[in-house]
């Protein structure tokens, strides 16, 4: 059992991994797909051979000629089939904002809710748009900031970076802030969007930022390259990548999970649609031994021993993974548990 | 934003009521004046990086009426990934307000009307077209003095040549000078990208000009 629930873990980080993968992918998919559309493809490809944009290319014509009717025979010889692989190609749009894969669309809830207050109008491409992530939600709770968020990924990372501060005996501090915030801004800006037609909360919610970066990123590695010059090169990201980096140091430094904790507007409204989410961590008190590991390890900062977790929780399972006594797992039911009365409190125990 | 772990009134009462509701307060109006300074955000003369100053923003196939546009469009970088000659570019956060919608530069590569923006947009704020007939982007303005044809300098006729409703959006005068018809000019470009006029500021002899109001005003 234990060893299961360990592989969560593994599976989580490799699902956040190849969302950050996506996000450079999709974007050199269209460029393929314009050098393909042009015929230039094959010039391209022998004259860029060896450079960092060649070699994705050729990765990227690689899978699509892999995939079937990417390919046909002419004259004897195996080349691609165009049409085939810019049917195919043309499947993946967007990022961690919106998507489109295959025939699935996702919109994230927090940009279709503040284009829907904007334009005061409901359309049936948003309410299809909603259709995955509203039910992901609705049965596992924040899964997106677990599992998808690219930024709640970046972040959990430079969490570990606060241990490693440890050893430049520099010791960060740990504000809190009310978590009460982010359902004001969440608030706040709906507000914004309804009143005055502008939806304002795209520009600050960091997996829309981290979503435009990373389409700017990549266009603009493949302009340069059109230029004729290659290699990496950041110069296409804005300087709203600051916005990012600065929440990063923010939480490095300052607070810790600041942005998913007490700000994250998009995680506000994961959780309330997730209130109700039939998915909970659930406590077996008998086995609990009041260690504390599980606080320790929760990113939101929850307590896991109370057997009362509420909207704020995103299902990440880290504190089942941290839990040395196999007292936590995942559980169907609606609502919390009974309370878990720490073993001292001899007079509520009894 | 800021709330004390250890809040310094007691829980519940007048004291912490005041306290918690300023806080509250405190927070939103913080967050107010951040969005609407975003907002503002615009390079000084109010023309937005990327815009032609003189011809508008050009946006692409089957978008809504301006206003009704930015509030729409949740800046989502599909339409820029479905584009298939990579026309569709999307305005940097020095735009303010316009940063992340699309907008077309058609010198480097004009719009084919392959139509495939319109579908990949998850909130409709370009609509869905069925046909070529139906795109309203803008419309090609001759510079006469530039022009070879007019300026009689030469006989040149890329545009119409270029133009995807020869004979119909452009018909060729005396020298094959071009004569734009508004009623079938839909503003994709391609004659701009194929003029051989090409002056240092990037400025071609036909230019699209955007015919979008904005709250009543051009864009």
């Amino acid at each position: 059992m234990k060893v299961e629930l360990k592989k969560i873990q593994v599976l989580r980080r490799t699902v956040q991994v190849s969302v950050i993968v996506l996000l450079l992918f999709i974007p050199s998919v269209s460029r393929y797909t314009n050098y393909v559309a042009a015929r230039e493809i094959d010039d391209l490809l022998e004259k860029w051979d060896g450079t960092l944009q060649g070699e994705s290319l050729a990765l990227i014509d690689g899978i699509f000629r892999g995939l079937p009717g990417g390919e046909k025979e002419r004259v004897g010889q195996i080349v691609r089939d165009r049409e085939g692989v810019l049917s195919q190609t043309q499947q993946f749009r967007g990022g961690s904002w919106s998507a489109q894969l295959g025939p699935i669309s996702l919109s994230d809830p927090l940009g279709a809710l503040e284009s829907i207050l904007a334009r005061q109008k409901v359309v049936r491409v948003v309410v299809v748009s909603l259709i995955v992530p509203v039910i992901a939600t609705l049965l596992f709770g924040r899964i997106f900031c677990s599992w998808i968020c690219p930024v709640g990924f970046m972040l959990e990372m430079s969490d570990k970076l606060r241990g490693a501060l440890r050893y430049l005996e520099i010791r960060p501090h740990d504000m809190h802030f009310s978590r009460g915030t982010k359902y004001v801004l969440l608030v706040v800006g709906a507000a914004i969007a309804f009143i005055s037609a502008a939806p304002v909360l795209g520009y600050i919610y960091p997996p829309a930022i981290f979503n435009r970066e990373a389409h700017d990123l990549v266009f603009g590695i493949f302009d340069r390259a059109e230029e004729g010059k290659f290699g990496f090169w950041a110069g296409g990201l804005t300087w709203m990548s600051l916005v990012l980096l600065g929440i990063l140091l923010f939480e490095v430094f300052v607070s810790r999970r600041w942005w998913c904790r007490y700000v994250c507007p998009g995680g506000a409204l994961y959780s309330l649609i997730g209130a109700a989410r039939p998915v909970r961590v659930s406590l077996i008190a008998k086995k609990c031994t009041h260690c504390a590991d599980c606080i320790v390890a929760c990113p939101i900062g929850l307590n896991p021993m109370l057997n009362k977790m509420g909207v704020e929780c995103d299902n990440c399972g880290e504190c089942i993974s941290s839990c040395h006594d196999d007292a936590l797992k995942y559980a169907l039911r609606l609502r919390g548990g009974e309370e878990n009365v720490p073993v001292f409190d001899k007079s509520k125990a009894a | 934003m800021m709330k004390a772990h250890h809040s310094p009134t007691p829980r519940g009462g007048r004291r912490w009521f005041l306290h918690h509701s300023g806080v509250l307060a405190l927070q939103a109006g913080a967050v107010w004046a951040l969005l609407m300074g975003l907002l503002r955000l615009r390079i000084p003369d109010g023309t937005p990086q990327g815009a032609r100053p003189a011809l508008g923003i050009v946006r692409p196939p089957g978008a809504l009426e301006e206003s009704e546009f930015l509030a729409t469009c949740i800046r989502c970088t599909r339409c820029a990934d479905a584009c298939g000659v990579h026309a569709i570019k999307l305005f940097g956060p020095v735009a303010g307000s316009l940063q992340g919608t699309p907008y077309l530069d058609p010198i480097g590569a004009a719009c084919n009307m392959c139509l495939a923006c319109g579908p990949s947009c998850p909130t409709e704020a370009l609509m869905p077209l069925d046909a070529v007939a139906e795109v309203d982007m803008g419309i090609a303005v001759v510079d006469d003095r530039l022009c070879v044809s007019i300026n009689g300098t030469g006989v040149c006729g890329a545009c119409f040549t270029a133009c995807p409703l020869r004979g119909k959006a452009i018909t060729q005068g005396i020298r094959n000078a071009p004569e734009i018809h508004a009623d079938y000019c839909t503003g994709c470009g391609l004659c701009e990208q194929f003029c051989i006029v090409d002056e240092r500021a990037g400025v071609r002899a036909i230019q699209v000009s955007t015919n979008r109001l904005w709250d009543g005003i051009a864009v």
